[in-house]
């Protein structure tokens, strides 16, 4: 069989545009990118496409407490909860929290995972022994239980969350871009550019970045969904914002007001479809990128 | 033997991890703001009896002198004083970890048995109509809150259906002669039967998606060529050459796995009452009982680390390239 | 003389890649006569790897044979069932592979493997397979001490005997060796060469050598079969092929290896330029782009395999002015300039 065998400089290159133009062309990263789509515009769009305050404690016409109304009832899309909230609108509002979190927090973790890798990588010797021992650390650190006290000893928001979240889950992103770089490094022309002189931060940027960037892409792909997923843990736990509307708070809700016992399928199936939908769509970015970058992996 | 002596310098790195995890966990509970006693500390107190509580837990020394009589009480196994149940820490742990243990490896060997099997299996029907309809539906497993699935499983079997009981480990007035008893009893199985499912669901993606990459490639390998070409039974092919090489990574995954489970037991255990670590965990927290949440939390830091070696380990034994060096 | 024990007949072989037909052997033929060795000869990609797998006919998913016949002792392998086929793998058609460090299963002692295929495949109960097994190491030349070994701890000599044990376990009539000292440095590559050489002579083998490597064909084969794009372009006894070929591209392998036998006194002239594209061939005759002889009868014509004299086959147009070829073809110059 004939093996082509690329110019890894110019490869690198076309790999980030491919990158940055996402992989469009795997059937299962598009539907992610499409399940993206709808997600960001309903957050950025939601004032409009809500048709109540989330929050608002709604009344029927005859001045009752809207509560517990079945899908359908009184134009209540998806019904209304014990307090007579809209569930529908909740569900709209809260795709803002779940991108927020799951954006910053995906963010949050390419971004410091790269530097580590970035600098554990390249400069070996003992910033790698250091950082890596880090990882280790962070990697002994039980992921939930830390966020959870994090949470609870702070002021509840999503950014002590989001920080909880990013101060633990870079060790995976560091890990693989530290080996990315280290064989990155060996290779003929990241040598030749030491040899005439380069400086160490111009070959980082300018030869060893562009061909970690993707690996980047790959790795905030896959957080996006462990941080929407976090972020639900720990709102249905009782230590999320009380302020934001987010699924995981509409989960604690529902499960708080005896749904389950109640057979309120309506008001706690739709929160849960909405984060699988989500975070799946991380999922099937990942691949998508995984195929593009590995082709040998997968399929 | 020489393969022992990265073993050696891993447990040396994972001790260091514990005693890191350990002193983090120390910085956490005491710098937070508030004083830790707060939720403890009755406003009718007088000064007198503030002071003296706070002299009680050592909390008038400085910080480094309070960091090593934790340290030192650590190491003798004392794990300090639960405000809310007025006991030591130590006992309550040990009585809810072996309920912890149980969940967890219930379902994650029913989760490793189907993934396993169930992987191989696609990996061998690979580009069928199954395999395609399948592999969105594993990766959706992995996408769902834990405990969303926990309430739909609660909902649909336990109150709809009424096959299984809401949640505890036992019903109410019920007695066992020991644990063991109580273990083996009918009514403890049913009483895990929904949470262990809910966990094994959640957690059966990953075998199954490893194995099936695995295999795929293995397939490809030229001793599995080669075991075609000795004209083997496809038996041998696939499961003697191909699925005993593919498993090797997904045995070691099993530790790992532990880890990841013991923290997403959290919010299992909260949604199914069942008396865990986890569980326990979110109480004290809620409760601002410290030294039990700390306890708790170190307990899961121990078996996560732990976990962490026994995969190393695991993957030294069971690959002759490494254990016949 | 007898009829052979193996006849390959018209053979045709596609990979399927995309919507593309790759025909990696088309047309090939060649015999193979009881109780010698032949060589198939070629440049990577030249299909004889394709060949040789599909004597087994465990040849990879998007592969397949399109047509002609494999006769071997009587039945042809092209169009037996594949229960029939699966009884003659190994015990009667074995297989060397190239590597044998990939082609021994990493988790399981070598001892297992050779067990394995003894009960499995030729009945044996487990303790005469051990037995058999130990007999089998001691041919090969290995201390059956060995045999607990996994095979990441044999060297690369060890593991080619190994392969070779393996290859001999179920006495099969043919053995079909895929480059199988290839990966060895010279020295070994020799002491492999004639073990196999004298087992074969013992035990009545017939074996089939691919390779690339026409030092190895002039060390150890009776017969040889060159191949090029696919195409069988000669086949003749070895001495013959390498003291009067009558086919350019033979005249031009020849000059591009030194000898296995002597220090190369001579200078190593490769062929220049590359094979064609499978997916799209030339018409006339495939090498006629690197053939520093070709005319444009070569490029239009596609020249058929003949017999020129008894026993030596050739498909090329101008195979009777060889003589005066071959003397052209010693030049160094003649190579160079071919584009």
């Amino acid at each position: 069989m004939p093996e082509t065998v690329a110019d890894t400089h110019e490869s690198g290159v076309a790999r980030i545009f491919a990158a940055i133009r996402l992989p469009v062309g795997d059937p299962f990263a598009l539907a992610g990118l499409v399940i993206y789509a709808v997600f960001i515009v309903t957050a950025i769009c939601a004032p409009y496409i809500a048709p109540y305050d989330p929050s608002e404690i709604l009344y029927t016409a005859d001045y009752d407490l809207a509560s517990d109304l079945p899908p359908g009832a009184k134009g209540h899309l998806l019904g209304t909860t014990s307090l007579g909230r809209d569930i529908f609108s909740q569900i709209v509002w809260g795709a803002r929290s779940a991108l927020l979190v799951g954006f910053t927090a995906a963010f949050m973790v390419a971004f410091i995972g790269s530097i580590v890798g970035l600098l554990a990588g390249y400069f070996g010797g003992w910033v790698d022994a250091v950082l890596m021992r880090l990882a280790d650390v962070a990697f002994g650190i039980p992921f939930l239980p830390f966020v959870i006290v994090i949470s609870a000893f702070s002021e509840p928001s999503i950014w002590n969350t989001v920080i909880a979240m990013g101060l633990v889950l870079w060790r995976d992103t560091g890990r693989v871009i530290r080996s990315q770089v280290l064989s990155l490094r060996s290779r003929g022309y990241v040598e030749a550019a030491r040899v005439v002189g380069s400086s160490d931060l111009k070959i980082i940027l300018r030869h060893i970045t562009p061909n970690i960037l993707p690996l980047s892409f790959l790795y905030g792909s896959i957080a996006i969904g462990w941080a929407i997923l976090t972020e639900a843990s720990i709102s249905f736990l009782g230590f999320g914002d009380p302020d934001a509307i987010s699924w995981g708070f509409m989960l604690q809700d529902a499960f708080a007001s005896q749904a389950l016992a109640r057979q309120a399928y309506y008001w706690f199936i739709p929160p849960g479809l909405a984060i699988i939908l989500v975070v799946s769509a991380g999922f099937f970015i990942s691949r998508g990128y995984e195929n593009l970058l590995f082709p040998k992996l997968g399929r | 033997m020489n393969s022992l002596k990265p073993l050696l310098i891993r447990t040396l790195q994972l001790a260091l991890v514990l005693w890191a995890v350990v002193t983090i966990l120390f910085l956490m509970f005491r710098l937070m703001p508030g004083s830790p006693l707060a939720a403890y500390i009755d406003p009718t107190f007088t000064e007198e009896q503030q002071e003296a509580l706070i002299r009680q837990f050592g909390l008038d020394k400085p910080l480094w002198q309070q960091y090593f009589t934790y340290l030192v009480n650590l190491l003798k196994g004392e794990l300090g004083y639960s405000f809310r149940y007025r006991a030591p820490v130590a006992e309550r742990i040990w009585l809810l970890l072996p309920n912890t243990l149980i969940l967890t490896f219930s379902s994650l060997i029913v989760a490793y048995v189907f993934g396993i099997l169930a992987g191989a299996w696609l990996a061998w029907r690979r580009g069928s109509r199954v395999e395609v309809a399948a592999l969105p539906v594993v990766l959706a497993t992995r996408a769902m809150p834990e405990f969303w699935l926990g309430m739909v499983l609660l909902a649909i079997f336990s109150f709809s259906l009424g096959w299984f009981p809401a949640g505890g480990t036992r019903s109410a007035g019920t007695e066992y002669s020991s644990l063991w008893a109580l273990y083996t009893s009918a009514d403890f199985l049913s009483h895990l039967a929904l949470p262990m499912l809910t966990l094994a669901i959640y957690s059966q993606g990953l075998p199954l998606l490893l194995m099936r990459s695995n295999m795929l490639d293995v397939m490809k390998e030229d001793f599995v060529t080669m075991a075609k070409v000795k004209g083997l039974s496809s038996y041998a092919v696939v499961v003697r050459h191909g699925a005993r090489n593919a498993l090797l990574p997904v045995v070691t995954s099993f530790a790992i796995a532990v880890g990841y489970q013991l923290q997403g037991n959290v919010v299992v255990e909260s949604v199914f009452s069942w008396p865990g670590l986890g569980r326990e965990l979110v109480a004290a927290v809620l409760a601002s009982d410290y030294p039990l949440a700390q306890g708790a939390f170190l307990m899961i830091a121990i078996v996560v680390i732990a976990m962490n070696l026994i995969a190393d380990l695991l993957y030294t034994f069971l690959d002759p390239r490494i254990s016949h060096a | 003389m007898d009829a052979p024990l193996l006849s390959v007949k018209d053979v045709s072989i596609a990979y399927k890649v995309g919507a593309l037909d790759i025909v990696a052997v088309s047309n090939a033929r060649f015999d193979v006569p009881q109780g010698s060795i032949v060589g198939l000869v070629g440049e990577s990609g030249c299909g004889k790897t394709t060949m040789a797998r599909a004597l087994t006919r465990v040849i990879a998913d998007n592969a397949r044979i399109k047509a002609g016949q494999m006769q071997f002792a009587g039945q042809d392998i092209v169009s037996l069932s594949e229960k029939d086929m699966n009884s003659l793998r190994w015990r009667d058609i074995a297989f060397i592979p190239q590597s044998a460090m990939n082609s021994l299963d990493p988790v399981y002692r070598v001892e297992y493997q050779i067990v394995e295929v003894l009960r499995d495949r030729g009945g044996l109960s487990k303790s005469a397979a051990r037995k058999r097994a130990v007999e089998l190491f001691e041919m090969v030349g290995i201390d059956p001490g060995r045999l607990r070994d996994f095979p990441h701890q044999f060297s690369g000599g060890m593991r080619q005997r190994a392969a070779i044990a393996l290859a001999l376990a179920l006495e099969p009539k043919l053995v079909v060796a895929d480059e199988p000292v290839t990966a060895l440095d010279v020295i070994i590559q020799r002491q492999i060469l004639d073990q196999l050489r004298s087992l074969q002579r013992e035990l009545g083998l017939s074996v089939i050598m691919v390779t690339h490597d026409i030092s190895v064909v002039a060390y150890i084969c009776d017969r040889t079969v060159v191949m090029y794009a696919g195409k069988v372009v000669e086949d003749c006894d070895t001495a013959t092929l390498l003291n009067e070929p009558l086919h350019p591209y033979t005249m031009g392998l020849k000059n591009a290896f030194p000898d296995l036998h002597s220090a190369g006194t001579g200078i190593l002239t490769p062929i220049a330029g590359s094979p064609p594209d499978l997916a799209n061939p030339p018409p006339g005759c495939r090498f006629a782009a690197r053939c520093p002889f070709a005319t444009d009868q070569c490029r239009v014509e596609e020249p058929m395999l003949t017999e020129d004299a008894p026993g030596h086959f050739v498909a090329c147009h101008r195979a009777v002015e060889a003589a005066a070829l071959r003397e052209e073809a010693k030049q160094p110059g003649t190579w160079g300039t071919a584009a």
